[in-house]
């Protein structure tokens, strides 16, 4: 638990603080880097938009009761030059899925993508480059 | 004779060899560049995108196999070496002293007052470098591939002045011609209170924008002096952006639909273009 802390706290500061990021504002302004999370649900919509692209999730609560969770991710530009698009994850529309993120601080159900996880085991995560590399 | 033969080959070649590397030294690469048919540089092609993307590992596992990709923005670091043909630059514009207040307020609140966070249009020069430039006789288009939008611009390079009859604009009125090796590009008309950098770089609509291209070897190098005498004490030069051709081809960018400005909770930013 505390390396992946530990790893969250380095992912956003190479990310976010001292990188130079083709999204409007730090996402330390918005999401808790502390509070990686994980929720598992029904991918109801992949929306390829910038500046950043958008998943949502439809979730069951302990009980019982379904919530809407939001993720924003990475630019969809940085997603075309690693090769992702859209439909890599548009295809799981309807199908469930695991995704990992860092929460927003304001407590909504909102959060950043990191990973997400699909029905046959296959993934796609994001990590930090090499700690030694500036953007 | 077939010994001084093979000697004077020898030395030519050897001088042959000199001039090259003196060559490289003094960095005239331009004059290697390809050229047009009318005998100016040949500043076409497709050049790498110019918008910073994250420094991210894609991790991506398929039926247990893992890969992993990482984008090239080497590029985009500061030139190790100067770069030549360039400008001498510095790293900041001179407010005159009663705006300096107005533009650190604007920077304090970027993430909430810059247009361009909230998908509005970068303008000339905060736009960059093109993505792919098409060179025609008498004319230049630039084609970009941005956040806000994918705009274009075509510049004459015939001697026409500029028009007298376009609103102003984000991307202001371009004509262009060449000094040497470097294409000069000339903008003016824009619309007043944009932004021409990140640091609550505001402008007037007296913003004059002087773009240079040329090629260094097989790169493009691009590299824009701002002037706006309401607001600056001299015109600014920034520092050379040198750009490496691309095989990457252009595409419709996804409508820009920010949806974060409401949850934000501090002023933390960072820079983008």
């Amino acid at each position: 638990m505390r390396y992946k802390i530990s790893f969250i706290l380095i992912f956003f500061t190479v990310l976010f603080a001292a990188g130079s990021l083709p999204a409007h504002h730090s996402p330390s302004a918005v999401f808790d880097m502390e509070k990686k999370f994980t929720v598992a649900g029904t991918l109801t919509q992949v929306d390829w938009i910038n500046p950043h692209i958008v998943v949502f999730l439809d979730a069951k609560k302990d009980d019982g009761s379904a919530e809407t969770w939001k993720f924003e991710s990475n630019p969809p530009s940085w997603f075309r030059r690693v090769g992702i698009a859209r439909n890599d994850l548009a295809k799981a529309i309807g199908q469930n899925v695991t995704v990992e993120g860092a929460r927003a601080k304001n407590g909504s159900l909102y959060g950043y993508l990191l990973k997400i996880t699909f029905l046959d085991g296959n993934s796609l995560e994001l990590l930090f480059d090499s700690p030694n590399k500036t953007p | 004779m077939r010994h001084r033969f093979v000697f004077v080959f020898a030395a030519a070649l050897l001088v042959l060899t000199g001039f090259v590397a003196a060559d490289d030294k003094t960095g005239v690469a331009a004059n290697k560049a390809p050229r047009a048919a009318d005998g100016h540089p040949d500043l076409s092609g497709i050049w790498a995108y110019a918008i910073d993307l994250p420094p991210v590992v894609l991790k991506k596992q398929v039926n247990g196999s893992v890969s992993t990709k990482t984008i090239d923005q080497s590029w985009r670091e500061s030139a190790k070496t100067p770069v030549p043909g360039a400008l001498p630059s510095t790293a900041a514009p001179s407010y005159k002293p009663e705006f300096r207040e107005k533009v650190k307020h604007l920077f304090d609140n970027e993430s909430k007052l810059d247009p361009v966070f909230y998908c509005g249009k970068p303008g000339v020069p905060r736009i960059g470098s093109p993505r792919r430039i098409i060179q025609l006789p008498g004319e230049m288009v630039f084609l970009y591939e941005d956040i806000s939008g994918d705009p274009y611009r075509i510049i004459p390079t015939d001697g026409r002045a500029h028009r007298t009859d376009a609103n102003p604009s984000y991307y202001g009125d371009s004509v262009a011609h060449w000094e040497g090796n470097t294409l000069v590009v000339d903008v003016t008309n824009f619309l007043k209170d944009g932004w021409f950098g990140e640091g609550g770089y505001f402008h007037t609509d007296a913003m004059h924008v002087t773009e240079r291209l040329w090629r260094d070897g097989e790169n493009l190098v691009w590299q824009a002096t701002v002037d706006d005498p309401k607001v600056l004490t001299a015109p600014w030069t920034m520092g050379p952006r040198v750009v490496k051709p691309s095989s990457d081809p252009l595409e419709e960018s996804p409508p820009c639909i920010e949806d974060d400005g409401n949850r934000l909770l501090n002023s933390d930013h960072h820079q983008q273009r």
